[in-house]
């Protein structure tokens, strides 16, 4: 009896054993999915887009020239005699076949650069978009000098948890001066104050670089204007008019195939148009807190005090949804590729901000495939807040470069980073490939692609959002700018900085409220946002406010005016 | 060599005398230390406030704080009834199904149908969650789906199970089913083969049809493998079937009310801060208690029945 039942026992544990290996690895699979559809719908990508396409223009040359042409070596007097690798760290695919092959090309030019001015050379450790944000966050919890250089982001990288994690190595003034002088001149004293947590500056922002990343309604303008809208779309019910048109016109079409994710932005630039709120960045995804235009020190969210707006807003969306705009089963839409079926005439509408609408709206870029199906075609932009002018600009620090805190050599990295910042050879080959494989100039000194050159054959893959400077940009050709300039220059003429950049909250204490309020946030707006909840718009916004209630809601909002006053009075 | 008295041997004696079955044990022995016990200690990491130069033990103690989220939600109770009442129906109907199939396989004559049978029901356990989630939307879902193309065709009105809490725990047991019942029925059809030979010939002898012969030989063979397979799947009985329920629920709210579990639930409140605190938090809180389960299960099996208890 016992030798067998030992047997059994054996087979059992081998049983419970391969099944929890076939668990586990599954799962782990599995956590890649959301992300990757988050990634391909929220800022993170959007910012791929963002980097082939070059934001407005600066009177540069000159200035740029100077700056750059300054000293021979800046840094005669450091010790580089040991020839170092520094590791790069970047949010992006790994390239592989040609890609690979024309990125170590681009690399051992840089390389040679580099050598021959620091004694270094730069290799790039890619983090995939496949759930980005953890491996991102893992990589740099390893600590062991894995990574030197690392891209980051307040807004939507954790540069402000990682650096009270201790994951980033303070910068002192001194290091910077030594050993990125042009950046340290370049970069103005109040912007180096927006880097500091606790006095102790961690990042060293992109603030040389023109690009806005406000959401809106990408959209079809030649159909607004058969839906009767003359000059395009301006109002949440100018959308609901478009709407109603595409579905009848064009019955073939989801108006706007979205994969369920995009809730938190449809509210939040409801609330914005709807009011002059501006929302404090990085203390929750739904960034649920902020002030107004006219008050900006007194912390409220707009979620528990706009009782009548939210109604309204869970009206429409419930008629939305009742149109058709998206489909039925949307909360459950993991294969949507709306951006895609856009680019090819298939659907009539895309959510997302102004630096995908540059590449969407510009006929000249190959893969809009609708400009050569439909002479007529153009695309027109409807931004959040465009009602009651309330716009605010980029935090600096939407990128970033950090050190890592287990660098080897965090000098020897600042100087690579201030090389490619600052220095025009290095700068143009590691943001735009070698010059004749993967872009060229024209005749009015505009980039454009090489005869023959296809995105897999000579794409970039670098992602250097890091340091993006305008003065050594190139502008594309292919960018529509008469339509891109003429909305920059809206923006320019309403647009408040963001306000609140010095800000870093502390969530210790209000943590668990936070994620709490995070939970019912996301729950209630995805019914709410695709109008899928029971009952009355009343209803559901009343038990939404009141779980928001009982989740302290309050509390946190009082946590952060305490914060608030201890900073800005 | 010395013998104790009553032929006992010493702890080296036993080393050098099962030299080959210890050997053969060694693997396992080294995974589970180097895998379950050498990373024991971080446990701690629940309690602090994990920074990453100061390190796990470096960092400052904070209590029960990482577990503060978790309580306060008011979900903790519907979640661990959500997670054990599924674990419930998985172990008892996979079980069940899994013994029935075992037989069922084991009364067929044919062997050719029976290896493609086998076979057949074995194959879903090696398709990946995901590619699971994927077939079910596209079976269920309202535009598109095969299910409801078939209901329009018949003149039947369309089905939206996405918005329908109530009928996923029964979905979500059959999909459960369908993939597991091949894989787990293996035990049980390799501990039938097991049995002897002479029993059966002997019953038949007697005169015992093919019911008699399930019902007093197979399955009283059977019961020790089952309690023993029960016994370890209750440990796991508070740990959710992530990749399961992830990925054919996904992250709908309108079906949370049923569908909702412990993992699924942190993985979503947790995903957007990266918290290795918490995460930890709540892999201990359901170790406790499928700890806790485990020991009173076992008691009250040694209770009843001492030679199946596991210790």
């Amino acid at each position: 009896m016992k030798k067998k039942l030992l047997a059994v026992l054996l087979a059992a544990t081998m049983v419970v054993g391969l099944a929890a290996c076939g668990g586990g690895s599954d799962s782990s699979t599995s956590d890649s999915t959301p992300t990757e559809d988050t990634s391909s719908s929220d800022d993170a990508s959007a910012t791929d887009d963002a980097a082939t396409d070059d934001a407005a223009a600066t009177d540069d040359s000159a200035a740029g020239d100077d700056t750059t042409a300054s000293s021979d070596d800046p840094w005669a007097d450091v010790d580089t005699s040991e020839h170092v690798k520094i590791v790069y760290m970047t949010t992006g695919d790994a390239p592989s076949g040609d890609k690979l092959a024309n990125y170590e090309a681009v690399m051992e030019q840089l390389n040679a650069i580099l050598t021959e001015k620091v004694n270094a050379e730069l290799e790039t450790n890619f983090i995939s978009w496949t759930d980005y944000l953890s491996n991102y966050n893992l990589t740099l919890a390893r600590m062991d000098g894995t990574v030197d250089l690392v891209g980051t982001a307040s807004d939507w990288l954790d540069a402000w948890p990682n650096s009270k994690n201790g994951a980033f190595l303070e910068l002192s003034e001194d290091m910077l001066k030594t050993y990125a002088p042009q950046t340290w001149a370049t970069v103005p004293a109040e912007n180096w104050e927006l880097c500091k947590y606790n006095g102790e500056i961690y990042l060293i922002p992109e603030d040389n670089y023109a690009q806005w990343t406000n959401h809106g309604y990408i959209y079809r303008l030649d159909w607004a204007r058969e839906a009767g809208l003359a000059d395009g779309v301006h109002s949440w019910e100018d959308l609901t008019t478009y709407w109603k048109y595409v579905r009848e016109a064009y019955p073939d079409i989801t108006p706007w195939d979205s994969d369920g994710t995009h809730y938190a932005q449809m509210v939040s630039g409801w609330i914005g148009s709807h009011s002059t709120f501006v929302p404090i960045d990085g203390i929750n995804a739904g960034a649920m807190w902020g002030g107004t235009k006219e008050d900006l020190y007194t912390v409220y969210s707009p979620y528990v005090t706009e009782t009548d707006s939210l109604v309204e807003y869970a009206k429409m969306m419930k008629e939305w949804d009742e149109i058709g705009v998206w489909k039925t089963d949307v909360l459950n839409n993991t294969a949507s590729t709306n951006r895609d079926d856009f680019k090819i005439g298939k659907t009539a509408a895309d959510q997302h901000h102004t630096q995908t609408w540059t590449g969407l709206c510009s006929p000249k870029d190959p893969s809009n495939k609708i400009y050569e199906d439909d002479p007529d075609a153009e695309v027109g932009f409807f931004y959040f807040g465009e009602e009651t002018k309330n716009v605010v600009a980029l935090s600096i620090t939407h990128g970033a470069m950090a050190i890592s805190a287990g660098s080897a050599n965090p000098e020897r990295a600042l100087m690579v980073y201030d090389l490619l910042r600052n220095d025009p050879d290095c700068y143009k080959l590691f943001n735009y490939g070698i010059e004749g494989v993967s872009w060229e100039m024209n005749e009015e000194g505009l980039r454009q692609q090489p005869e023959g050159y296809t995105d897999e054959k000579a794409g970039m893959v670098t992602n250097f959002w890091w340091g993006r400077n305008d003065d050594l940009e190139i502008k594309s050709a292919q960018t529509n700018w008469d339509a891109v300039d003429k909305l920059y220059a809206e923006y320019d003429g309403i647009k408040i900085e963001y306000p609140y950049g010095q800000f870093v909250p502390e969530v210790d204490s209000i943590q668990a409220k936070i994620q709490n309020i995070n939970e019912i946030h996301t729950n209630y707006m995805k019914q709410i946002s695709f109008g899928k909840y029971s009952g009355t718009a009343e209803e559901i916004v009343a038990e939404y406010q009141q779980k928001l209630k009982d989740a302290g809601i309050d509390d946190v909002t009082a946590e952060l005016q305490a914060q608030f006053d201890a900073l800005y009075k | 060599m010395k013998r104790k008295k009553n032929g006992e041997m010493t702890f080296i004696q036993k080393v050098i005398r099962y030299r080959v079955l210890l050997l053969m044990c060694l693997p396992a022995i080294v995974f589970f230390f180097l895998f379950n016990y050498v990373p024991l200690p971080g446990i701690y990491v629940a309690f602090v406030k994990y920074n990453y130069r100061d390190g796990i033990f470096g960092s400052k103690f904070v209590g029960l704080q990482n577990f503060e989220f978790l309580a306060s939600s008011g979900k903790l109770l519907t979640l661990t009834r959500n997670t054990i009442l599924y674990n419930i129906a998985f172990i008892l109907l996979g079980n069940f199904l899994a013994v029935f199939v075992a037989i069922l396989l084991n009364e067929m004559r044919s062997k050719w149908f029976k290896k493609v049978s086998q076979t057949l029901m074995f194959l879903p356990y090696f398709i990946s969650q995901v590619l699971v989630g994927i077939l079910v939307f596209n079976l269920l879902n309202y535009d598109t789906g095969f299910v409801n193309g078939i209901l329009t065709s018949l003149g039947l009105e369309r089905w939206q199970p996405y918005a329908d809490p109530k009928v996923w725990p029964v979905l979500l047991v059959v999909i459960y089913l369908w993939q597991q019942t091949g894989y787990n029925s293996v035990v049980y059809f390799a501990s039938i083969m097991g049995i002897d030979g002479e029993m059966m010939e002997a019953a038949k002898v007697d005169g015992a049809n093919g019911f008699q012969r399930i019902r007093y030989i197979i399955l009283p063979s059977l019961k020790p493998t089952i309690v023993i397979l029960l016994l370890f799947a209750l440990g796991g009985i508070v740990k959710g079937n992530f990749g399961l329920f992830y990925n054919i629920v996904g992250t709908n709210p309108i079906l949370y009310e049923t569908t909702d579990i412990i993992e699924t639930y942190v993985y979503r409140a947790t995903m957007t801060d990266f918290n290795f605190m918490t995460a930890s938090a709540v892999g201990l809180y359901q170790s406790i208690v499928g700890f806790v389960i485990v020991m009173v299960v076992n008691y009250i099996v040694k209770k009843i029945e001492p030679d199946y208890s596991l210790f």
